[in-house]
């Protein structure tokens, strides 16, 4: 049979090669190892790579588009004349608070006051401004302040509470009403007072300061027969003795005298002479932080080191002072006084008579009357009496008074015996308080008509005779407040109101209208002709206040002295989240009152010793702080241990202000309600006409327990175990600047000279091409001799640039946000008396930025005016450039504390009270316009105030012209009280930025030069004027001597 | 691939007098039984913690980084430190499957396909904290470079952030091709042997349509040794770029040369460690102690104990170099932040001293090498030291850098940002254990390639032929 043929292809049926070749190749078709066709040559399916493309961007763009909350602008229905949109109006005015009165203007965006700048035109202040003036604008905005007028704590119109108070005042049967203030420093006020007490007769007006200067005014009445306090030119003093008077913090003007301060602080490179300045004082003041030589005592001996100074100054032996460093530093203090007979001041800080008259006996022997304090112009704060006062306390006990009518004053929280004052309280029959918020004394108080904030107020103020600071109001009242003049003009049965009173009061004094108008405009009125002053000096009450120091008993046990902080004041500003919020200038610490330490007795109480390396490093990396007892006479506090070098071994120190109650905001108090910090009024006493704030016979016990304290600083000395760190923050002092003018620029030398020094660092520091930057180039110059390190500038930025407040628990985990700090240093080998420096720190604008190349989404750059900017919304947070940044100047926004995050209701569970007060609909009103509010998740830091200089380029621009230095002014230099900060555009030949570094060129340094950021903020090397142990003190800064303290502090 | 010839004084890869049915059965097995009571504990286990993970995640995505305990200091912390762990252990799978394959090292065969999926799960692991590190990670996408519509906005090239987007992705691509390549024809072999219908779908899809032709044999080959040199330079490229997100910085402690390789051998060396962890489990679990050998475990130990000491020496070139620069701020974080024990870190450092350098020194014992319960111990002593190192490397030198103001309180991690770590572990464990159940978790394909010049039966057959005289040799082979 033949076989069948079966075949699967035609190939194969025909037996063909190619099948035959196929067959035979097993792989029949051409292995894939090379392309056949170039990658251009492909048909790649274009349109499938735009399909996908397309799908997955919208499908990433629904994804990531969550919804916004929608906010409406709603725009004027009929537009006010002189509000355009966009554009600030600014207004003179006067920050006015018990006393203090600081000439200023008041920015107003769209009907809101928004920011607080010194007014220029004001003599005494020159445009300068404190941190507590710099945060008043968050007042008007918070949310505790009282928004009606209550009777009993029930809201009523202002027709029934006059109606009901006018009963009252006719009901007391000619009981004495008494107006109870803080010193008043308005003209017209006074004229106001007047009339209402002349209406009702037997009527007495009295004022109380919770800080009391009665020392000063009583001892000049004695003296000089003029109780009251006159003027200190520290400007024309070449020597300055201040014997615990913190007048660059918080003593009767710092504002003013930090002014003057530094502008003895200046120092010409080539002709180098600056003031001098010795302190005397207990506990850590600002003041005795940026003293040139600082002693130390004990509060009681202040009398002992006022009289050891009067006999030295006369040439007489110092008996009396066993300590021989202070003993040395008496003896110095009063040859250096001696030798600048005429040019020399001495300032006392104790709230005692004696002191005070022997004070004045060494400003008489050093020829200060008429030259260094001027007595033409007095001040006038300072008013209150504590004799006064407390007599008024007994006159309520006996029901002696009928109505008392209180404003600024809260003796119910400032009295040391508060019982005493809610007993009194209890018997007057009318109470009427006029405060802005339900303080300590209002909450007792039956009728409250809350007064205006000050940006709402008309008014005026005398900061010293001559000198007139005027109110106008920024903004309509907010609630239904009224001005307390108002009140009284009224009540006196006066038809016009305080307006109208006001411009009569000033037309008939300034004899026009249009003087008062100008008056207005300017803020200030000032005398014409300023002459330095004397008064006739009366030496009778000397030897009697000499011989009761000398008689009094010697204080041995623990001393207790109660101080002012720069922000919180005498509390006033407690409830200021801003204030809270604003590190300490000399302990570092936001949110609490804390007891100050020395290291000396840290170590006997607490066990915890500095110079053991691990000791220090356990003290400063946890934030749980000791908890200590302190009694005195019975009462007692609790409260969390700081040990702050520069206090006397013997004395430790409590910040008054704390402790307050609820009602006055959720900055008081903590989220459960317990107050922040405890009220240490009470161990205040009054010791014969005036209250003392030094206390003796303090007993301390550490309880074993810790509390947190929200630091933002926790290292303090840039000498390290591996080198002293002199690149961060170059000293010197005037005897070695004399000696070698160019040591600083020898020092940078030596440091850049692998890399071709100065000159060439730029160029060789780098591999890569250097590029010319022409046009703007911005820069900044800190000359860290001025700066105070009062916190004035860091309370600005956070006014200027929206920095939002993070509150006690966000501080606690280093979570705060300001732009601006400032870095304050330890130095010398003495742990118990150190050395201070103050360093503003702020973005440095690197020209070689290291944050700006770590960014993977180029979320930070440069501009080409050398800006360092941040692009918030192409931030995408991944915090590189903020580890990559060696200043750590940048800031995360770990949670949502601005309310700008996408995500809603992510605010309430994670962040405190303070912080969601913030974010109220209200608080937010004090929001700069100009400055995005960042979200959650972004990095920020400071700008140079990028909007303030796009505004003075436009300006420029408008005007057709090159830019001014005028045209441009950034928040920190702007608020600066000691012109410390100088900025301006470095490539202009007519700046004074470029003036600034080209006159400085021997102090002038980079910090951390040597890595090559090339920033382009620069600093001004401070000089301490130290003449004879020049040599001595350079040793142990900068060439390692200092090891000593080094080891001490590390291992 | 493999030499034809094996000396007799080689271990036998594969033990147990094995034929090809046996391998298939005893690796396929598993796979077609039932999960055991073990098998669930572990899962569920590892499903909770995942939860944990996305809860914690949920926490910082809706809250912000707050939730976490960094600061204006340390701005990286556990997130940051837990990545470059991950990508760390991540490296032996691809190092085992390429570079291995290249030096033709039959005993890759054993391990390499947990090692890969090891490798795969732990990338998958890393990414998730660079990613969810963010403080926006809804613009995440802003990081990747593609034509948009929001300006001339493009990424930053500059930034070793992005170079670690582009290394880390292509990173797990080309090991996820890798790994899958290699499993196709396992896959294949699973498909054959399936009894129900799902099954057979399933790992066919998988499959892609393997028919074990010459051709795909071919293929299959010529892409593997393709994707071998892919992953080759990747092994080496991917820790040297994570490297540099430090070493280009200009933090003392981040700012040193000697990151990459320091860094390459780090992985190495925690990669082995996780293999051993994770293969002395599942070989026990599994019963394929016939496949994982003795033998495999010691020459991973060999690795570990030159890597850890490669590192030993990178840390002492480190500390050496603190000195020699005589620069200060180096000085001080090596010599006081890290190496000084009683400085806030110094635990960590010894810890990372002890855990990576001084302990894996018992592996120049051969027998600790061989003894199971020491290399598990020690595998997990080598992971757990170098998490210390990447966290000493990161925390300590951040924490006190240059500004004294500005050194940090002492951090340690909150709540949540332990959570998304041990949520890692979940979503790895998680994996894993799926992988286990439902892949093959031995090469099968590869083991029967080197089963008859390594397995018992050839040595067998060998020694018989060893034992021989030349002339015997000669007479019985000579035609």
């Amino acid at each position: 049979m033949e076989q069948k043929k079966y075949w699967q292809s035609f190939g194969e049926f025909n037996n063909s090669e190619a099948y035959n070749q196929a067959v035979k190749d097993e792989f029949q078709e051409e292995l894939p190892f090379e392309s056949q066709t170039g990658l251009l040559e492909t048909t790649s399916p274009r349109r499938d790579f735009l399909k996908y493309l397309g799908f997955s961007t919208a499908a990433a763009a629904v994804a990531a588009s969550c919804e916004m909350p929608v906010k409406k602008a709603i725009p004027f229905a009929n537009k006010p004349e002189d509000i355009v949109p966009g554009i600030a109006n600014y207004y003179a005015t006067t920050y006015v608070q018990d006393g203090e009165a600081v000439s200023v203007i008041a920015k107003v965006r769209d009907g809101r006051p928004i920011k607080i700048e010194g007014n220029d035109l004001c003599p005494l202040t020159k445009g300068g401004t404190s941190a507590r003036v710099q945060a008043s604008v968050l007042d008007l905005y918070d949310t505790a302040r009282l928004r009606f007028p209550t009777i009993a704590g029930k809201e009523v119109t202002y027709e029934a509470i006059d109606k009901s108070i006018a009963d009252a005042i006719n009901s007391l049967g000619g009981a004495p009403i008494v107006v109870l203030t803080s010193s008043v420093v308005s003209p017209s006020t006074k004229e106001v007072i007047g009339q209402f007490l002349a209406k009702h007769p037997g009527s007495k007006h009295v004022t109380y300061d919770a800080i009391s200067y009665n020392a000063i005014t009583l001892a000049n009445e004695i003296a000089y027969g003029k109780k009251a306090i006159p003027s200190y030119r520290f400007d024309n003093a070449k020597m300055i003795v201040s014997l615990s008077a913190d007048f660059l913090g918080t003593w009767i003007s710092p504002v003013e005298f930090t002014k003057q301060y530094a502008k003895g602080k200046r120092i010409n490179e080539k002709q180098p002479e600056m003031s001098k300045h010795f302190h005397f004082e207990s506990v850590a003041s600002l003041t005795g932080s940026n003293a040139d030589e600082r002693f130390l005592h004990r509060p009681s001996e202040a009398g002992v080191v006022a009289v050891a100074l009067l006999n030295a100054v006369n040439g007489q032996a110092i008996t009396n002072i066993t300590d021989e460093a202070l003993k040395t530093g008496i003896t110095k203090a009063a040859k250096a006084l001696l030798a600048s007979k005429g040019e020399a001041l001495v300032v006392a800080g104790t709230n005692d008579v004696n002191v005070q008259l022997v004070v004045n006996a060494i400003n008489e022997a050093i020829q200060s009357n008429g030259k260094t304090i001027d007595w033409s112009a007095l001040y006038t704060l300072g008013q209150g009496s504590d004799a006064d006062f407390a007599q008024l306390l007994d006159d309520m006990n006996a029901g002696k008074v009928g109505g008392l009518f209180v404003l600024g004053a809260n003796p119910v929280y400032t009295w040391s015996d508060s019982a005493k004052v809610v007993a009194a309280l209890g018997k007057v029959k009318l109470t009427v308080s006029f405060s802005g918020k339900l303080d300590e004394t209002s909450k007792l108080i039956k009728y409250v008509l809350p007064n205006h904030h000050y940006l709402e107020s008309w008014g005026d103020a005398e900061i010293k005779t001559g000198y007139y600071s005027l109110l106008q109001p920024t903004i309509y009242p907010l609630f239904k407040t009224r001005q307390w003049q108002d009140s009284l003009l009224k009540w006196s049965g006066a038809t016009t109101d305080y307006l109208a009173f006001l411009k009569g009061f000033w037309s008939t004094k300034l004899g026009s209208e249009a003087a008062w108008d100008k008056a207005l405009q300017d803020g200030v009125i000032v005398p014409a002709a300023a002459t330095i002053g004397s008064a006739a000096y009366n030496a009778s009450a000397l030897s009697n206040a000499v011989s009761t120091i000398a008689s009094a008993k010697k204080v041995t046990g623990i001393e207790l002295q109660l101080y002012q902080k720069i922000g919180i004041g005498a509390g006033q500003s407690a409830t200021n989240p801003w204030l809270q919020e604003m590190p300490d200038p000399i302990s570092k610490a936001t949110w609490d009152n804390y007891l100050i330490v020395s290291p000396a007795m840290a170590k006997t109480l607490l066990n915890i010793d500095l110079t053991n390396g691990g000791q220090a490093d356990a003290y400063e990396v946890q934030p749980p702080k000791h908890v200590v007892e302190i009694s005195v006479n019975g009462k007692s506090v609790k409260l969390p241990t700081l040990i702050i070098p520069g206090t006397h071994p013997s004395t430790v120190g409590i910040a008054v202000g704390y402790g307050r109650n609820a009602e006055l905001g959720k900055s008081a108090v903590s989220d459960e309600g317990t107050p922040l910090g405890a009220n240490v009024y009470p161990f205040a006493s009054l010791s014969g006409k005036v209250v003392s704030f030094d206390v003796a016979n303090v007993t301390l016990k550490d309880t074993g327990d810790t509390y947190k304290v929200a630091l933002t600083q926790t290292h303090n000395v840039y000498n390290t175990s591996q080198g002293n760190r002199t690149e961060v923050m170059k000293e010197l002092t005037l005897g070695e600047y004399k000696h070698n003018p160019l040591e600083i620029r020898a020092e940078r030398e030596a440091e850049l000279a692998p890399y071709g020094g100065i000159e060439n660092f730029e160029k060789q520091g780098t591999i890569y091409p250097v590029y010319d930057r022409p046009g703007i180039k911005w820069g900044m110059s800190i000359d860290l001799n001025s700066c105070t390190g009062c916190g004035a500038c860091v309370v600005a930025c956070n006014a200027e640039n929206n920095i939002p407040v993070v509150g006690k628990p966000e501080v606690l985990r280093g979570h705060e946000m300001h732009w601006l700090r400032i870095d304050r240093y330890y130095s010398g080998e003495d742990l118990n008396n150190p050395k201070v420096v103050f360093q503003p720190l702020m973005c440095q604008h690197c020209d070689n930025a290291p944050c700006e190349n770590v960014c993977p989404v180029a979320a930070t750059n440069h501009s080409s005016e050398g800006l360092n900017q941040m692009t918030y919304n192409r931030c995408i947070g991944t915090r590189y450039c903020a580890n990559n940044c060696p200043y750590k100047v940048r800031r995360f926004n770990w949670a949502d504390y601005t309310g700008a995050d996408s995500f809603p209701n992510n605010q309430a569970d994670v962040l405190n009270n303070v912080v969601l007060d913030m974010n109220d609909d209200l608080t937010r009103m004090v929001l700069n316009p100009d400055v995005t509010v960042r979200s959650r998740g972004v990095i920020e830091k400071c700008s140079f105030c990028v909007q303030r200089l796009q505004a003075g380029k436009l300006n420029a621009k408008k005007e057709s012209r090159i830019l001014e230095d005028s045209d441009v002014k950034v928040a920190c230099q702007q608020a600066c009280p000691s012109d410390a900060i100088v900025f301006g555009n470095a490539n202009s030949t007519k700046s004074a930025i470029t003036a600034h570094r080209k006159d400085n060129p021997n102090r002038l340094f980079l910090s951390l030069e040597q890595i090559h950021v090339l920033p382009n903020v620069t600093y001004l090397a401070k000089v301490r004027n130290i003449e004879e142990e020049g040599a001595h003190g350079h040793k142990q800064t900068h060439e390692g001597a200092a090891e000593h303290h080094t080891e001490a502090t590390h291992h | 691939m493999h030499l034809k010839y094996e000396s007799q004084l080689r271990e036998p890869l594969v033990s147990g007098n094995k034929n090809y049915h046996q391998v298939t059965e005893d690796i396929v097995g598993p796979i077609e039984a039932k999960p055991t009571k073990l098998w669930y504990i572990g899962f569920y286990i590892a499903v909770a913690l995942l939860m944990f993970g996305v809860y914690s995640v949920y926490r910082e995505v809706t809250y912000g980084i707050g939730q976490w305990n960094l600061n204006k200091t340390i701005g990286w912390g556990w997130d940051i430190t837990n990545f470059v762990w991950w990508v760390g252990i991540g490296h032996a799978g691809t190092l085992i499957s390429a570079i291995l394959l290249l030096f033709r090292q039959g005993w890759r065969t054993g391990v390499n396909r947990a090692a890969e999926a090891m490798t795969i799960f732990a990338v998958m692991c890393a990414g998730q904290f660079p990613i969810f590190h963010m403080g926006r990670v809804w613009m995440a996408f802003f990081v990747l470079p593609y034509p948009n519509s929001r300006g001339p906005l493009w990424v930053n090239f500059n930034s070793p952030l992005l170079w670690d987007v582009f290394a880390i992705s292509t990173y797990f691509t080309v090991s996820l091709l890798f790994w899958y390549s290699g499993l196709i024809p396992d896959f294949a072999t699973v498909r054959d042997r399936a009894k129900t219908k799902l099954r057979k779908r399933l790992y066919g899809t998988a499959a892609f349509g393997w028919t074990g032709s010459t051709k795909h044999w071919q293929r299959h080959e010529s892409l593997s040794l393709v994707l071998a040199g892919l992953s080759t330079p990747l092994v080496l490229s991917v820790h040297t770029i994570v490297s540099f997100d430090f070493a280009t910085s200009v933090i003392p402690g981040w700012h040193t040369t000697i990151f990459p390789p320091y860094f390459v051998a780090g992985a190495i060396f925690s990669g082995f460690a996780m293999v051993q962890s994770l293969m002395i489990i599942v070989r026990k679990v599994f019963n394929l102690q016939d496949y994982v050998t003795l033998g495999h475990i010691e020459a991973m130990n060999k690795v570990i104990v030159l890597t850890g000491s490669i590192v030993g020496i990178a840390y002492l070139t480190e500390l050496f170099m603190g000195w020699y620069s005589q620069n200060k701020y180096e000085g001080y974080t090596f010599w006081y932040s890290r190496a000084y024990l009683f400085s806030p870190y110094g635990w960590s450092y010894w810890g990372m001293m002890a855990c990576n350098v001084l302990s894996p020194q018992i592996f120049w014992s051969r027998k600790m090498r061989r003894n199971l319960f020491v290399t598990f111990f020690m595998s997990v002593i080598v992971n757990i030291g170098m998490w210390f190192e990447r966290f000493v490397i990161i925390v300590t030198s951040l924490y006190r850098d240059y500004l004294p103001s500005s050194w940090s309180v002492y951090y340690s991690p909150s709540t949540y940002e332990i959570g998304f770590y041990l949520g890692t572990f979940g979503l790895f464990f998680t994996c894993f254990f799926l992988f286990a159940k439902y892949f093959p978790t031995i090469a099968i394909a590869e083991i029967k390639y080197v089963l008859k010049t390594t397995g018992d039966n050839y040595k067998e057959d060998m020694s018989k032929v060893e034992k021989m005289k030349v002339d015997e040799f000669v007479h019985e082979y000579a035609h």
